[in-house]
């Protein structure tokens, strides 16, 4: 019996510094909070792009944090604007090259025959209006808001095809970001409260990309820009998975002695304790 | 309970996870084999990416033998020399697979070689243990007592050079047998995040000839090694490797081991093998019918690359 408490107190302890060894073994190269390709506080709160008077926002909050809870978040953007007119909220994610995969039948199994690349594919996108869109942007705003048809569009495609197969690669992507939740919607709805309080819930899948992402809010009056402001919202790990993301990466080698070390030291223990129970 | 898995970047049940543990590890406590080739493709079919199911898979199956080779280190059910050739192999098999894994994975061909090569090794496993284990139950049928024949037949393996003694397996073999062995068995654990117990147990038995008693801890000791070497690999090269995701199957496995170990010992082998054959042949046919079936949609994203 003793024997066996003084078991359980070994593993505790080594699972305890396996657990704190990143902590160690990370030194002080790597900020633990912040992964280094993301932008520290400077970014925020930042000032507005462009500082009307006439249009303001906020987030419910200022970054996205991926705890070991996370399993994907609402976070509402809202908002004030001098009236008369119509708020669209454009919220897209770091742009990245997408290869698109197209299984086809072969020999009666399904494996990937084609592959297509595309440079700039926001990694989230998501567009909502106070109007029907097509309403607001048929009077000519056009330019900068873009809908997720017309973003998509500009994606450039990594090297030669023909238009037909491109177009079906394109589609073949919008389907399965819309799918993974990275493209919640066509266009979104702004409620507006008031007729000067604007507000929308902005969803986050689970599956979310790291980075910081864009978001921007348009006051539009006769199908005009009058006013625009933005702020990024970095989206990263943080805490205990921001420092593992962060040792697998930059120190695979050392994370990979972590990881055997942890095995060994839990397998060991763990099969002798149970084995006594 | 969810929880979010930092490498395979989505949130999962806990307890789906511990579950899916417990169970590769009951398999492993009746039948003596990891359960790596039940429990990878169950992870690729809750969603986890292929690349990281595999790693995480071969990081679990460290404590899943280390906690088995206790067992069996102390009753002296290992061939130390044995195990060492079969490591030999091992090491460079298991280096290579994770080379070609790093390859297939970069052409988008991985997910496909995985199904095909689970479908045609489960396939073979299964169809020969089922007829060898139904055969053995009509001949204790019928003589309950087999005379012992020769110790293991021979072949013409046998005469190949570089003849090693293995005293505790009562062998004198080519080296180049187990190194051989051990070279494709660390091949499939790269590249299938299995242990490869379930190839190496009936190879060792049927192939070199090795008495069953020594058969599973010298496995276990070459599989601990080899999936050492993939976890390292692995994490080194492709940075696939989930602690979290293994912990919590580790953690299962840990209390699915020794259930399965006295549920092993209540039940007779015929019974056992023929339980296991059965297992492995659904498995391989789930695969199959996943790779045959019409998938949803034919368009899937491959990697990501962050423009600098």
């Amino acid at each position: 019996m003793r024997r066996l408490a003084l078991l359980v107190a070994l593993w505790a302890v080594l699972l305890a510094a396996f657990l704190a060894a990143p902590a160690f073994a990370q030194g002080p190269r790597v900020d633990p909070g912040a992964p280094p390709s993301l932008p520290g506080p400077a970014l925020e709160p930042s000032a507005p792009v462009v500082a009307p008077p006439d249009l303001v926002m906020d987030l419910s909050a200022a970054r996205v944090s991926i705890t070991s809870a996370f399993q994907g978040e609402k976070l509402l953007l809202f908002g004030m604007f001098d009236p008369p007119g119509e708020v669209v909220v454009v919220v897209s994610g770091p742009p990245a090259r997408e290869t698109v995969m197209r299984k086809e039948r072969f020999l009666g199994l399904w494996l990937n025959t084609g592959r297509q690349g595309f440079d700039d594919v926001p990694a989230y996108y998501y567009i909502a209006a106070s109007q029907p869109l097509q309403r607001l942007l048929a009077r000519g705003t056009g330019g900068e808001i873009l809908s997720l048809e017309d973003r998509m569009s500009t994606v450039r495609s990594v090297g030669q095809r023909e238009s037909d197969e491109l177009t079906r690669f394109r589609v073949g992507l919008v389907d399965v970001k819309r799918r993974e939740g990275l493209f919640p919607a066509d266009i979104g709805q702004v409620t507006i409260q008031a007729n000067r309080l604007f507000r929308v819930d902005l969803p986050f899948p689970s599956r979310l990309p790291e980075g910081v992402y864009d978001v921007r809010a348009y006051l539009l009056r006769d199908g005009k820009i009058v006013a625009a402001v933005s702020r990024p919202l970095p989206v990263s790990k943080v805490g205990f998975n921001a420092q593992l993301a962060g040792w697998a990466g930059q120190e695979g080698a050392l994370y990979g002695v972590g990881a055997i070390l942890m095995a060994l030291l839990v397998g060991w223990f763990g099969g002798a304790i149970v084995r006594r129970l | 309970m969810e929880i979010y898995l930092p490498i395979a970047e989505q949130s999962i049940n806990v307890f789906l996870l511990l579950g899916l543990g417990g169970v590769a590890g009951l398999l492993a406590g009746m039948f003596g084999v990891g359960g790596g080739f039940l429990a990878t493709p169950l992870l690729i079919f809750v969603g986890i990416p292929p690349a990281v199911a595999v790693a995480s898979q071969a990081n679990q199956v460290i404590a899943n033998s280390v906690s088995s080779l206790q067992v069996q280190w102390r009753r002296g059910n290992v061939d130390l020399r044995m195990g060492l050739v079969l490591l030999l192999g091992g090491i460079f098999g298991s280096s290579v697979g994770v080379t070609l894994f790093t390859y297939l994975k970069r052409i988008g061909q991985i997910d496909f070689v995985i199904a095909v090569l689970y479908v045609v090794m489960l396939s073979a496993i299964g169809g020969l243990m089922s007829v060898e284990s139904l055969r053995t139950y009509f001949r204790n049928k019928r003589h309950p007592e087999t005379p012992r024949g020769k110790l293991h037949q021979h072949y013409m393996v046998h005469r190949l050079p570089w003849k090693m003694r293995f005293y505790k397996s009562k062998l004198y073999i080519s080296a180049l047998l187990p190194i051989g062995l051990g070279f494709v068995i660390g091949i499939l654990s790269a590249i299938l995040g299995v242990g490869g117990g379930f190839v190496l147990v009936p190879a060792m038995i049927y192939l070199l000839g090795m008495p069953t008693a020594v058969v599973i801890g010298t496995s276990n000791f070459q599989v601990l090694f080899v999936a050492a070497n993939v976890t390292f690999l692995q994490s080194a090269t492709n940075g696939t490797v989930d602690v979290v995701l293994a912990l919590l199957l580790i953690l299962g496995g840990v209390v699915g081991a020794p259930i399965g170990a006295r549920i092993a010992a209540k039940m007779p082998g015929v019974a056992l093998r023929g339980l296991m054959a059965v297992l492995i042949l659904g498995v391989a046919a789930q695969l199959l019918v996943e790779l045959l079936r019409a998938p949803y949609s034919p368009y899937s994203l491959g990697l990501r690359e962050v423009l600098k």
